[in-house]
């Protein structure tokens, strides 16, 4: 059984020992420790950790452009909100009514910012690292119920096939004289005319996959095993559990010495 | 229809069926009349049972019912019996009626659905892994799992693949995919739709080998076709269906062409066609006075898909891309002229629809040009070269998206030619496919056989004056390929130039002023077809 290749092209074989769990849980326990830390340092050692990693899996044309929508806006109203209008501001930099930019405003939404950043870099290069099949045969080994991984893996593979739904309808009605220059308004006119056949479509599909997976069995209530086998080792089992601790004993100091 | 009602008894007869139907009635929830009414049909074990019908005939819905894909009360109404391995099931209609589980059903009727695609479970990365999904959900241990599926991939011919993609099959491929999907538990029973259908020689031939193996291998193999392909004459039982109701029965030698038994609809591909059903005439007439100009031209076209496929999903598993950048168009030159049909044949996969493709720009050449009436068309978009070029796409559903059949054929019809001229257009073009009755229907709910001619019609109303067709032929019965000649002919004596390409070799010569063949990317001139 060869699994698929998780990650970058250039080191497949090192990135496919790593089990999805390990992946899931490094990002979960980085998340969760950087959020507790609430340092400029190690917020920022992440982030660049992250855009390393996903410079060097070839993830980074993905990565960032979802980084980014996600940052962008948040990033904005963060700086408008501490930047403008930080109760506890002294060293006023520049004033406009009830609204003084201070550097202490300033310094609290940049760590807030750069905090969040890593974060979402985080989760993001493993959504975008991990395989799919394998995190889904790992959690169905785990006991998770069938339909729960089916649903699963459904959603994470949705958005290609819904695109490329919307792409076939957009082809046969360019082909029927549709016109579609490159500007936003046509696209979203466009797309107002594919919305209603995509979404029938995707109904009338579901419909007809239905059967077929009632017939193959997806409902079946006992026990189910996995064809695929994901690499795991007793190393990586207690890495998961040292970052499940590590995690956990941050968010424990938090709360027992906020100043920390 | 008899032997069925021996299963009832205690005693087993010898040959007692392993799958059995006697329905009265079946009507679809939202249907006025009955699909189907009063069809008995019965399959021994290790037996090979072709059941016949035109487009329409009710056969798909049959096959749905037989292979437990259309519980009785889920959908419709069923009056009658279904009977699987020994145990009879009575239905009426009301609320006492037993359920099907399909799951059950499923490993004692493996079924293959017209379309193929929709057995995949979509979440499986791999062929293997595919293969193995029920199996999975049947909890089977991970080392008797392994050896059914190298045991089916060996079967299916399919043991190179095991570990590609399942988006990335060719279309035989998939369909062996789907019938490994539905044999691996072993069912006793394998029911197919249609299986021949969008087959090249090669693909027909080794599906015929499969089909023989199973039942070899004590597979009771049933086939629903609307044509008699060459392996249907091995078949034990013919059964036929017309308007839902069972017209005939019995061993293939007594249902010969002077018979009379089988409607003229079902198309024969064993050698007979042209004694039964005379549908083609070859080309006679010659493409007139060729005007100056080619309304269509090629000129030292090539095209090669671009390395990484499209899907993200793909890209994002970082697939290794075994071709880069193959070429499937090479050097092609191609002028048609006003009046012309021109036909290009080739097998599965050799670029066929790529070509057509190329006509009306969803597809762009990376080496040389397309001229439609004289004008280059590189940087027009699709939506104005479509007003000169029609392209009937080689799958209807990825051509139809309205609600209604008038609706689809209205689709961009009135910004061509005006709201008036487009309400006449579309009801003569409709008219011309036999589809006429059929304008409120809704396209997905159509026979296939209606929707490639649905398809056809939203091409025909532009009036376009370059029309590429893509393997015109599939899933239609006689009637409809009587009717997709006639439309073919009626618009190249209008004046359209048309290109069809299609495997089948004998609706190429019987159409076309001129026959190409379209091979490791380049198109060659084939014979000329006979009398031409």
């Amino acid at each position: 059984m060869t699994a698929s290749p998780a990650g970058a092209a250039p080191a497949p074989a090192r990135r496919e020992r790593l089990n999805p769990l390990t992946l899931l849980a490094a990002a979960a326990a980085t998340a969760v420790i950087t959020t507790a830390a609430g340092s400029w340092a190690l917020s920022l050692a992440v982030v660049a950790a992250c855009l390393g990693l996903s410079a060097a899996g070839g993830t980074a044309g993905r990565v960032l452009p979802a980084a980014a929508a996600v940052l962008i806006p948040f990033g904005l109203s963060l700086l408008v909100l501490h930047g403008l209008f930080f109760p506890e501001g002294r060293t006023v930099l520049a004033e406009w009514g009830p609204a003084r930019v201070t550097a202490e405003g300033l310094d609290f939404a940049g760590q807030r910012i750069v905090q969040l950043a890593a974060v979402v870099l985080a989760l993001l290069l493993f959504s975008f690292s991990v395989s799919i099949p394998d995190l889904v045969a790992a959690l169905s080994a785990r006991g998770v119920q069938g339909r729960f991984a089916f649903v699963l893996a459904s959603t994470l593979t949705l958005l290609p096939a819904i695109a490329d739904r919307a792409r076939r309808i957009r082809q046969a009605q360019e082909a029927r004289g549709l016109v579609v220059s490159r500007s936003l308004l046509a696209r979203i006119g466009a797309f107002r005319l594919q919305a209603v056949p995509l979404v029938l479509s995707l109904i009338e599909d579901a419909g007809t996959r239905a059967a077929a997976l009632e017939a193959r069995g997806l409902s079946n209530p006992g026990p189910r095993t996995s064809y695929r086998e994901v690499a795991d080792s007793r190393l990586q089992r207690t890495v998961r559990t040292v970052l499940m601790l590590a995690a956990l004993a941050a968010v424990v100091l938090r709360v027992v010495a906020p100043g920390a | 229809m008899p032997e069925c009602t021996a299963a009832a008894g205690r005693a087993v007869p010898v040959n007692r069926p392993v799958l059995a139907a006697g329905i009265r009635d079946f009507t679809f929830h939202d249907g006025h009349a009955p699909v189907l009414h009063d069809v008995a049909v019965t399959v021994a074990p290790g037996s090979f049972t072709a059941i016949l019908g035109a487009s329409g005939s009710g056969k798909s819905t049959l096959g749905c019912l037989l292979a437990g894909w259309l519980p009785p009360g889920g959908h419709g109404t069923l009056a009658g019996f279904l009977q699987l391995s020994g145990t009879r099931l009575e239905f009426d209609g009301g609320a006492g009626d037993p359920r099907i589980d399909p799951a059950q059903w499923g490993r004692q009727v493996g079924f293959v659905p017209q379309d193929p695609a929709a057995v995949l479970s979509t979440v499986r990365s791999t062929v293997a892994e595919e293969l193995a999904f029920g199996l999975e959900n049947a909890g089977m241990e991970r080392g008797s799992m392994k050896a059914a599926v190298e045991r089916t991939a060996r079967l299916l011919g399919l043991g190179s693949q095991l570990d590609q993609d399942p988006a990335r099959l060719s279309g035989g491929q998939l369909r062996r995919l789907a019938i490994g999907c539905a044999v691996i538990p072993g069912p006793p029973v394998l029911v197919m739709d249609e299986p021949f259908a969008s087959l090249d020689a090669a693909g027909a031939n080794e599906l015929a080998a499969l089909v023989r193996d199973l039942i070899k291998r004590g597979t009771a193999v049933v086939i629903l076709s609307q044509t008699v392909s060459p392996l249907l004459l091995e078949a034990g039982t013919w059964f036929v269906l017309k308007d839902g109701r069972l017209t005939a029965s019995g061993p293939p030698a007594a249902m010969g062409p002077g018979s009379g038994l089988l409607p003229p609809a079902i198309r024969r591909l064993d050698g007979l066609e042209a004694a039964t059903t005379p549908v083609l005439r070859a080309s006679s007439r010659q493409p007139g006075e060729l005007p100056a100009g080619p309304a269509l031209e090629l000129r030292g076209v090539s095209f090669g898909y671009p390395k990484a496929p499209v899907s993200r999903r793909r890209r994002r598993r970082q697939e290794p891309v075994p071709d880069r950048r193959e070429m499937v168009l090479q050097d092609v030159h191609l002028a048609v002229y006003p009046g012309e049909i021109v036909a290009v044949t080739g097998p599965n996969g050799a670029g066929k629809s790529t070509l057509l493709r190329h006509f009306n720009g969803l597809l762009r050449p990376s080496a040389g040009t397309v001229l439609v009436h004289g004008a280059d068309i590189g940087g027009v978009p699709v939506g104005k070269t479509a007003a000169s070029v029609g392209l009937l796409f080689q799958q209807p559903r990825d051509q139809l998206f309205e609600r209604t059949v008038l609706r689809e054929v209205m689709f961009g019809l009135d910004r061509l030619v005006g709201a008036d001229v487009a309400v006449a257009r579309a009801g003569a073009a409709l008219k011309a496919v036999g589809l006429a009755d059929a304008a409120p229907e809704h396209p997905a709910e159509l026979p296939a056989s209606a929707q490639r001619l649905l398809a056809l019609a939203t091409v025909l109303a532009r009036r376009p004056a370059v029309l590429a067709l893509d393997e015109p032929t599939v899933a239609l019965d006689g009637d409809g390929l009587a009717l997709l000649d006639a439309a073919v002919r009626s618009a190249a004596e209008a004046g359209a130039a048309v290109v069809l390409v299609t495997h089948e070799l004998g609706y190429a010569r019987a159409a076309a002023h001129r026959i190409l063949a379209l091979d490791g990317g380049r198109l060659l001139p084939a014979h000329r077809p006979p009398g031409y």
